[in-house]
């Protein structure tokens, strides 16, 4: 017994000797491991939440993440301008002709480009790319229903020619909104038919097949996808256009801030996107970082549900937008985040009004009791607010919480994942919601069309994907209005009309704006030429 | 008379159970406990998933959709069916190992589940040796020298261990250890440099870089992993050393130990030759429950490395409301304890001769 502990005891000694050297031998591997080298000279590497991800059908995504992934990966058929967002460029369309009537777009195709998968690219492919947004009918269609386009006429009316593609309207619509809202938009991007259509699964026309790939033209090519980890872009060889500078996009998945910020300033990324506030104003006095920001056309705001209660009252509703301390909370919480803006037109659209006329409003306390006692309130009331997971909204809507216990209203708020908030809203089933909209077109009817139009108020109607609707708001008079201004071809009257919309909405619509929001991020110094706007971010154009 | 004749004979003596070897009708009662736990777990998680207001079809579909299309993928999704026809559906697919496809990410859940689970299982793995490494020896020596400086030390180590969430200890660790000294590497698995040159087999990095001789990658690899290891491994140590500590405080007050010392054998001999031994099979039970928390997915310390890990995944996946991919982790999860449990039951075989 006593020799077999021995020789268990020096067994034991041996094999901490041995856990030693393998311990030092750990060691060195982790100092080996240590020798951190700033990111590859011919990739552009950063670090963003990419949780969002979940398909790559331009037809089905509807978040920022994905839409910009597939910006620098298919080609749609004109582009936004780098400089200026207002304007469109050619892409894969290298020009247009318009009909003197403005019914008729015929685009005039590049020749010879061929898909990663070799095949050509053909007008078919690009005509076919924008029925199939129409016949899957997913949020995007309503890019080309807006416009005249159903399941029953699209084929006739988008039609493919020799190297051409011709958009037949069903009214004169301004050509460039036209060229804004389809052509730059993911429904135009130009997708391969013939792999699709090999790969269709019950008439999905490729739908799940693009679950997890791409199937177009671009100057990248998505080459890896590791759902909730990394995504890798590589340059694609046979691109008909200018190849990029950078070879390869490699996006890590960095959920948390801080981490964010510590690879930045360590150099193992050069870009970070998501950083906090506080994070932005710590490395804005860095020799190494800098920070750069864009407004995008993203409003935060507080929407009511007018169907009944005290929201259903204009003068409520007007009240509550002197409860939001824009300046303050700009100052604080949305510094680098955002600016105030009350306007449903972003700042930067074609009739916008200004930044000071589209922000009329400021923190008043007298005001907003005054209008809530001719509103029947004298008192108060009590109500809900929802919010989801955004991370500027719970201090927002604490903020106007307090301000409006002030008068007299007590908000009661509730915090809930945003499917659960969309589920909410959607249903009607929500006295008011603090949540963001962001359009694809860089024009005042973008907004106009979804958060002040509204086709059908009646519960049956189920206009779900209109926001107006989603607040039971609806206002014939303000409908015709936009329809007018939709159709205005003089630019200086249809900015007027706008302007009025604008005005109008500001007093008494569903939805009280507060903030346009900012794209922010920290970027390497040794990063060139990182460019973007609030339509874009343009990859192919980065250098280092 | 009769009755003890009964007894005396055993159960093996009743017509038809004779057949049946004391194995096979052990091994039928693991697994129709081993089934009925996972059919319990699978119901639980459905329902309770049905019930939570949370929008699969938005999760899928997004916010801005119209009327049309989201009925058409409601009923897709097979959400118009009566609960029960749909749990049916689901339990059928999960006896063929389909557990469906993952709203969040388009892929099949098994496929997802198979992709992220090799970066729990190495993190919890190296954690877990580095915790049981330290925890059992410095609760053993704890107990020796009770009221020491020692032990004044490892409780305390304890408590911040118990106490210090992980979230800040990481974060703290990589301001340190990364950021300011630059000894260990960054968030994520491996760099970026070399993410895309290791061909996955097994999945396992740090395996798979040594199989493919790669000392370089392998060497990274390690850096990444040693810093959120030894952060989850604190915590495991925390509670592995506290439960060594109470166990062999129990043995060193047996009548056993004194005789032993008595009798001129050493402390230490008497401390790790038969005391341990005795509580070998409690530590045992203890380290495989800290392994399994562990290969649950520590969901905060993989946020904060960017391990694209089992918890983060599934965390992702209930706040989307993707069920499919929900259920399919707690039945996982259900897996693993019954499996740890097995194993023990296995362990206590060997470390205690009375059970065998």
């Amino acid at each position: 017994m006593t020799n077999r502990n021995d020789v268990t005891g020096t067994k034991r000694r041996s094999a901490g000797r041995r856990l030693l050297s393998a311990a030092a031998v750990a060691a060195l591997c982790v100092g080996a491991g240590t020798a951190f080298a700033a990111t590859p000279k011919n990739a552009l590497v950063m670090a963003w939440n990419v949780d969002a991800i979940s398909t790559f059908d331009p037809a089905q995504v509807g978040e920022v993440v994905t839409n910009e992934i597939l910006q620098n990966t298919c080609d749609t058929l004109v582009d936004f301008d780098p400089a200026d967002e207002r304007k469109v460029v050619p892409s894969f369309a290298e020009r247009w002709d318009v009909s003197p009537d403005r019914k008729e777009i015929t685009f005039h195709l590049h020749k010879g480009a061929k898909f990663p998968s070799g095949n050509p690219v053909t007008a078919e492919d690009v005509a076919w790319s924008l029925h199939r947004v129409v016949k899957l009918n997913f949020g995007n269609a309503a890019t080309l229903t807006e416009f005249g386009f159903t399941k029953d006429n699209v084929e006739q009316n988008i039609v493919a020619g020799d190297n051409t593609v011709t958009f037949k309207l069903d009214k004169p619509y301004p050509t460039t909104l036209v060229l804004q809202s389809i052509g730059a938009n993911r429904v135009s991007m130009v997708m391969d038919k013939k792999t699709l259509m090999a790969n269709e699964q019950g008439g999905d026309l490729g739908n799940k097949y693009l679950a997890t790939r791409t199937a177009c033209v671009g100057p990248y090519k998505l080459t890896r996808w590791n759902a909730g980890e990394s995504i890798v872009l590589e340059a694609n060889d046979g691109y008909w256009g200018k190849a990029p500078a950078l070879k390869r996009i490699l996006i890590r998945h960095v959920a948390e801030p801080g981490t964010q910020r510590l690879l930045l300033s360590q150099g193992d990324v050069d870009v970070a996107r998501d950083l906090t506030p506080e994070d932005l104003k710590d490395l804005e006095g860095s020799k190494d970082v800098s920070i750069v920001k864009v407004l995008r056309p993203q409003l935060f705001y507080w929407g009511f549900n007018v169907a009944d209660g005290p929201f259903s009252k204009e003068k409520v509703r007007l009240a509550m937008r002197y409860l939001i301390d824009y300046e303050g909370l700009g100052k604080t919480v949305m510094t680098y985040l955002g600016v105030p803006r009350a306007s449903f037109a972003q700042l930067g659209a074609v009739g916008a009004l200004d930044a000071k006329e589209g922000q009329p409003f400021k923190l008043d306390l007298d005001k907003a009791k005054q209008l809530l006692a001719e509103a029947g309130y004298p008192n108060g009331f009590e109500a809900s607010v929802l919010f989801g997971t955004l991370p500027h909204a719970n201090p927002i809507a604490q903020s106007v919480q307090q301000n409006a216990a002030k008068v007299g209203v007590k908000l009661s708020l509730e915090r809930m994942a945003n499917a659960q908030l969309f589920s909410k809203v959607r249903g009607r089933e929500y006295q008011s919601a603090m949540l963001a909209w962001q359009t694809g077109v860089p024009d005042a009817h973008g907004n106009a069309s979804r958060l002040v139009f509204n086709p059908d108020n009646r519960p049956e109607a189920k206009q779900t994907q209109y926001p107006s609707w989603r607040s039971a708001y609806q206002d014939l008079a303000l409908n015709k209005q936009i329809d007018e201004a939709l159709l205005e071809a003089d630019p200086a009257k249809r900015d007027a009309l706008y302007a009025t919309i604008q005005k109008e909405v500001m007093a008494k619509g569903p939805m009280a704006f507060m903030f346009q929001m900012n794209s922010v991020a920290g970027v390497r110094k040794d990063l060139k030429s990182w460019t973007w706007n609030g339509f874009r971010t343009y990859y192919e154009l980065a250098t280092k | 008379m009769s009755r003890t004749a009964i007894a005396a004979s055993g159960p093996g003596s009743e017509p038809g159970r004779a057949m049946l070897p004391s194995w096979l009708k052990a091994s039928g009662r693991i697994l129709a406990s081993f089934a009925v736990t996972l059919l319990g777990l699978a119901a639980l998680t459905f329902f309770i998933g049905r019930l939570l207001p949370l929008d699969p079809v938005v999760a899928v579909l997004g916010d801005n959709v119209t009327q049309e299309a989201y009925q058409a993928m409601y009923r897709q999704l097979g959400l118009d069916q009566p609960l029960y026809i749909q749990f049916g559906r689901y339990i059928w697919g999960v006896l063929h190992l389909d557990f469906g496809m993952a709203l969040t990410t388009g892929k099949p859940v098994m496929a997802d589940i198979a992709r992220v689970f090799p970066a729990t299982i190495e993190l919890a793995s190296v954690a877990i040796v580095i915790g049981t490494s330290l925890g059992i020896p410095l609760g053993v020596l704890s107990a020796m020298y009770r009221g020491s400086w020692l032990d004044q030390i490892v409780r305390v180590v304890g408590l911040i261990g118990y106490s210090a969430p992980n979230f800040w200890l990481g974060l703290m660790g990589l301001v340190l250890f990364y950021a300011t000294l630059g000894w260990v590497g960054g968030p994520g698995r491996i760099d970026f440099t070399y993410e895309f040159d290791l061909e996955p087999v097994t999945g396992f990095l740090l395996i798979d870089s040594a199989l493919a001789g790669n000392w370089e990658m392998f060497g990274n690899a390690v850096s990444h992993i040693i810093l959120p290891a030894s952060i989850l491994a604190f915590s495991s140590l925390a509670y592995i050393s506290r439960m060594t500590r109470s166990f062999m405080m129990e043995q060193l007050s047996q009548e056993y130990v004194v005789t032993a010392r008595v009798k001129g054998l050493s402390w230490a001999r008497t401390v790790w030759g038969h005391a341990f031994r005795n509580i070998a099979v409690q530590v045992v039970t203890v380290v495989a429950l800290s392994y399994a928390f562990l290969l649950e997915g520590a969901v905060l310390t993989e946020t904060v490395f960017a391990w694209p890990g089992f918890g983060r995944y599934l965390t992702n996946a209930l706040l989307a409301g993707d069920m499919n991919a929900v259920v399919g982790c707690t039945l996982l999860v259900g897996v693993i304890f019954v499996t740890l449990n097995l194993l023990c039951d296995l362990l206590y075989r060997v470390f205690d001769p009375r059970t065998r």
